[in-house]
């Protein structure tokens, strides 16, 4: 329904045969952040100060408004079995959820969903209001305080219309990033665990069919992670805040009900006595 | 349960330096984690609302304006001729209350100039969209009634004719005031922020509440200040007690439920501030302090001035602290992955 709403956008002959993602795969991964410099090169982000943070190579430390892909450097030492070492790098980007959070919450309408069926702020809309910011449930999209509103990876937007891919996947040099129909990337990511399982190793997707898209829905950037979400900073079960709604409006009409009932009966009660 | 927030204010502004990574990372050693991995480097999951002071501002005076258009509504069906004064009150300050919370709400905004874009569409879903709505039917509501008011007080010939004004608030005066007291709670629980949304049962109603109190409060100064019927004061009294009390037992009871999720609100500097200022001076002391007179029988004689401006600055006070409260704990909640990662529902 939501897809219907928002093509008003573009005339429903131009749709995509399919819905456009990623599929970042962390065991490919060599942590470059080729992808990082090219989404800042291409999407003109500023620069976000030279600082150290001293946690492994992770200088950028989280996806904000002004970084849309962050590499993730996760060091396991092990102390007794030291070649049981990993050194793993992952490189996050917004998950173009099917049902979002930041979409839901959006009062101008600024969010919608594009003809490729990913999730894009429109700048000119946007008036910065931030609800969208606790609403995302994977901590992506943020208000960029000199531009005064919300920014998030677009998945190229002005690229794919050109019918080329982003600038991260074009840049990615061991097709650790891959761009594409979600579907085909489906089922190229369901042979990659399977490969990986085959050889022994610890290999499942994050933002296909798992606990994960309870909620959220399929993802439209999903991943293939050796080893449990919140290792990368994701979220086991995000949730999604409309979920909630009920609840609490339930729980704001009887608050208020019981204060009008509170004062009717005092305002009256005295006013029939005067 | 150690939480490192490298993200603190002006995070963006000074680059990602922290300090407190840097020292969390030297005092490991090793440069990384065993396989008994738990968090990114403590990193945050979620990232917290940039809400600031107006934010606070606004949901306290949505809450105070709601309360005085309810009593102003309430007395004047009444119909206690001593009543008169909290009807006018009740009227000004709604529609000064909405005019206020509008302007605290644009100014928010990262762009104000584009406001009006949240009136370009209607949206259900979200209830920032469901607020502004509110907004906009309340403060239509509460300056009709405030121009009438102003005709009756003969400050200006002739208002609004009822045509008009009428089912305009036939239609939308109820919902858009309950909304008014209590939509802002919503707005903290449909989030996916684990202090907020864990709340969820509980936030809404405490703001219903809170915004009695404090609306009421300021009823009951306003009456004090420029004078009113002592009956009028004790009703006043009365209804504040009860919604005070209310609010306090359901503070009292989400503390209790909810455990270590809300943390960030109960304990620490901010718990401390909210029980002292909010329960304590807030509720408590104005509770026993008008006990006596709200039980008493008699019908009251003489307007407690000095007790009146006393107990209702601490309750306005109190209300104040309990939303700045809520608000920045979720800053603190959104900052600590492993509140999220628990996932308590």
């Amino acid at each position: 329904m939501d897809r219907a709403q928002n093509n008003d956008t573009v005339g429903a002959e131009q749709l995509p045969a399919s819905k456009m993602g990623f599929f970042t795969d962390v065991t490919l991964c060599i942590g470059c952040k080729a992808c990082e410099v090219a989404c800042k090169q291409w999407n003109q982000l500023p620069s976000d100060g030279y600082a150290l943070t001293g946690n492994s190579y992770d200088n950028t430390s989280r996806l904000s408004a002004t970084t849309w892909r962050h590499v993730a450097f996760v060091e396991q030492m092990d102390r007794e079995v030291p070649a049981d070492s990993r050194w793993m790098m992952m490189s996050d980007v917004c998950k173009h959820c099917t049902n979002a959070g930041c979409m839901e919450a959006c009062p101008t309408g600024a969010i919608v969903r594009n003809e490729f069926d990913d999730v894009y702020v429109q700048p000119d809309v946007c008036n910065g209001c931030g609800y969208c910011v606790p609403s995302c449930p994977f901590g992506v999209v943020a208000v960029q305080p000199k531009a005064g509103v919300a920014q998030k990876c677009t998945l190229c937007y002005d690229r794919q219309k050109d019918g080329i891919e982003p600038a991260c996947s074009k840049s990615c040099p061991t097709d650790s990033i891959l761009f594409g129909p979600i579907d085909e990337l489906q089922v190229k990511a369901r042979a990659r665990v399977a490969t990986l399982q085959a050889a022994g190793k610890e290999a499942h997707l994050y933002g296909v069919d798992g606990e994960e898209t309870r909620d959220v829905g399929a993802l439209n950037a999903f991943f293939l992670i050796p080893d449990r979400p919140e290792v990368f900073n994701l979220p086991p079960k995000p949730v999604l805040p409309s979920r909630f709604q009920p609840a609490a409006y339930a729980s704001a009409l009887m608050g208020a009900a019981a204060m009008a009932l509170v004062g009717a009966g005092i305002f009256r009660r005295s006013g029939d006595r005067a | 349960m150690q939480t490192s927030q490298p993200h603190g204010e002006g995070y963006a502004a000074a680059g990602n330096f922290s300090p407190d990574a840097v020292a969390a990372s030297m005092q490991r050693g090793d440069g990384g984690f065993g396989r008994e991995q738990q968090t990114y480097f403590d990193h945050p999951i979620l990232r917290k609302a940039h809400w600031r002071w107006e934010i606070v501002a606004y949901f306290f005076a949505g809450g105070v304006a709601a309360a005085g258009y309810a009593l102003a509504s309430l007395a004047r069906r009444g119909g206690d001729p001593a009543d008169a004064e909290l009807v006018r009150n009740g009227r000004y300050t709604a529609l000064a209350g909405s005019l206020i919370s509008s302007a605290l709400l644009v100014k928010d905004l990262g762009r104000p100039e584009r406001f009006l874009n949240m009136l370009r569409i209607a949206k259900l879903k979200s209830p920032m969209s469901v607020g502004v709505y509110t907004l906009v039917a309340f403060s239509t509501n509460a300056g009709f009634s405030a121009l009438e008011q102003a005709r009756i007080d003969g400050l200006i010939p002739l208002a609004l004719p009822g045509f008009i004004t009428k089912p305009v608030g036939a239609l939308t005066g109820v919902p858009s005031t309950a909304l008014m007291s209590s939509y802002t709670g919503v707005l903290l629980s449909a989030t996916a922020i684990p202090i907020w949304y864990t709340g969820r049962r509980h936030i809404p109603a405490i703001f219903a509440c809170s915004a009695a109190t404090t609306g009421v409060a300021l009823q009951s100064l306003l009456l004090a200040l420029f004078g009113g019927s002592p009956r009028t004061a004790k009703k006043l009294e009365t209804v504040e007690l009860v919604a005070s009390l209310a609010e306090a037992a359901l503070l009292l009871d989400w503390e209790r439920r909810a455990g270590d999720v809300a943390k960030p609100l109960f304990t620490g500097k901010r718990g401390s501030k909210l029980k002292t200022y909010t329960l304590g001076l807030g509720i408590a002391l104005p509770a026993l302090l008008n006990l006596g007179s709200v039980l008493s029988r008699k019908p009251p004689k003489k307007h407690h001035r000095v007790r009146t401006i006393l107990t209702s600055a601490l309750a306005l006070y109190g209300g104040y602290v309990l939303r700045e409260a809520v608000v920045y704990a979720g800053r603190d909640s959104a900052d600590d992955p492993r509140a999220y990662l628990r996932h308590p529902e």
